[in-house]
């Protein structure tokens, strides 16, 4: 059976940690299918009025986005990964969501066996306030395994 | 209208209508310039400026918010607030804890287009200016502070508070809630939950929550701000106060002795020093009832997420409350 992978990843360290590990996991399974997945979230149009602004802040995250990804997947690769098996998305959002549902929406529709996320320890206070994205996905997951990798 | 038709309404309404001649300010931009007996003209209205509302942060005198007039509506004579197009960002503390907090008109216009006719909530609308300005006129309410209300029953011991006020107020508050719930489902946060937020009106003791205009970047949890601060209106109300170790040591032996007891999972989780376990003070607040304020602990481990969540142990606190002391009638005298 394909070991398929679904490995949400942001600007932060952590990504690039929980990457690693997938690709140390995954040396032996160079057949294995690796999605790295980014949700971007369009600024508030309550705090950024310009809708240009707005659209302008979007791209250039998608930008440096890409940049990330990339270097992610070329560390996939040099595990063994085959490149064409390593799948980047990324997913702009206008209107507020929950990062975690879209996370467990993409591994519902792409069927992957896995869901791989970093932690990045959060304070209970900013859990209460922020919310966390790996402890949602931990308890909301059906059908699937979840890695977090703090 | 023209000036002497608007001197004339101003003379019907006030005591002391202005002498000179009256300036009319169209274009609001400037709104520091914009003083006492000036007339804005709103879309064709006019309003006759009173003063400056002042931040008035748990009954301490505050600075005056100088894009926030106290008005007369110049067409029947009644109290508005105005609220001018104001911008800016800043950094709110809840206890150590720092989030960055946009102050936001676009938002507060939305929010009152769509809780209008919801006595839960302030009411008003928004008009332009000259200048193309976006700006909030809201009926002013006559009433009091929730926070205020519940400082002038602090001369009561608890017990006779939790039997004979709380069990009206609670489900005033209860409404409240209910409310921010409503708020939630159509997708909108508060933002600046406070318990100088309530407002309990005159007359009818209803309860309305006001001001609308604080927003933040997304979360993972919208809603964590709201919750946060509902429950710490609810701590305040249980409590008929909020209650620190402070408070106790200087209750002498007896206050020390419950202070004693007091572990670091009892405390507010935001709030290092404020009790959120109340029944270790007041032993008879029911279980069902304390069980909700500890989910706003330091020893909490699943925090609410939903407003609903909360609603719903709320309710269920209901059938453990006393009944409700006939002069109360589940409204606070004002």
């Amino acid at each position: 059976m394909t070991v398929k992978m679904l490995v949400s990843i942001d600007l932060s360290e952590n990504s690039l940690r929980a990457v690693d590990y997938v690709g140390a996991m995954l040396a032996c399974h160079s057949d294995a299918e690796v999605t790295l997945l980014h949700v971007i979230k369009e600024p508030s149009p309550d705090i950024l009025l310009d809708d240009a602004e707005r659209h302008e802040q979007v791209e250039k995250l998608r930008v440096e986005m890409l940049a990330l990804m990339e270097e992610a997947a070329k560390r996939l690769t040099s595990r063994g990964i085959v490149e064409k098996r390593v799948c980047l998305k990324i997913q702009a959002c206008k209107s507020p969501v929950s990062v975690a549902e879209l996370i467990l929406a993409e591994q519902e529709l792409g069927g992957y066996g896995t869901i791989v996320v970093g932690r990045r320890g959060m304070s209970k206070k900013e859990e209460f306030l922020f919310g966390s994205v790996s402890s949602k996905v931990v308890r909301e997951a059906r059908h699937c395994a979840v890695w977090v990798v703090e | 209208m023209q000036e002497e038709q608007i001197r004339a309404r101003i003379k019907e309404f006030t005591r002391f209508p202005p002498q000179g001649k009256i300036n009319i300010v169209q274009d609001t931009s400037q709104f520091m310039q914009i003083g006492v007996d000036d007339v804005m003209e709103l879309e064709g209205e006019h309003y006759l400026v009173r003063g400056e509302e002042v931040e008035g942060r748990f009954g301490l005198d505050g600075e005056p918010k100088f894009w926030v007039k106290k008005a007369i509506d110049l067409r029947d004579g009644s109290a508005k607030v105005i609220k001018l197009e104001f911008y800016e960002t800043f950094v709110m503390r809840i206890g150590d804890h720092e989030i960055k907090c946009f102050r936001s008109p676009k938002k507060e216009s939305r929010i009152l287009d769509k809780v209008r006719g919801d006595l839960r909530f302030m009411q008003g609308f928004t008009a332009r200016d000259g200048a193309g300005n976006a700006v909030r006129i809201l009926d002013k309410i006559q009433g009091r502070r929730f926070w205020d209300i519940i400082n002038d029953l602090s001369g009561l011991d608890h017990k006779t508070y939790f039997e004979r006020h709380f069990p009206g107020i609670f489900r005033n508050i209860l409404i409240c809630v209910e409310a921010i719930g409503a708020l939630h489902e159509m997708g909108e946060l508060h933002g600046d939950i406070r318990n100088d937020h309530i407002f309990i009106e005159h007359g009818t003791g209803a309860y309305r929550w006001i001001d609308f205009d604080y927003t933040y970047d997304w979360a993972e949890s919208p809603f964590g701000v709201d919750l946060f601060g509902l429950g710490n209106v609810l701590l305040f109300t249980v409590g008929g106060g909020f209650h620190s170790i402070k408070d106790l040591s200087s209750c002498g032996p007896e206050g020390m002795r419950v202070a004693s007891c007091v572990t670091p999972d009892d405390l507010s989780l935001f709030f290092k020093h404020r009790i959120s376990n109340l029944k270790k003070l007041f032993t008879y607040i029911p279980e069902s009832l304390n069980n909700v304020l500890l989910r706003f602990s330091h020893g909490a481990e699943v925090f609410y997420e939903s407003s609903d969540e909360l609603l719903e142990d709320l309710h269920g606190c209901l059938k453990d409350l006393p009944d409700i002391a006939p002069e109360e009638n589940g409204a606070v005298v004002n």
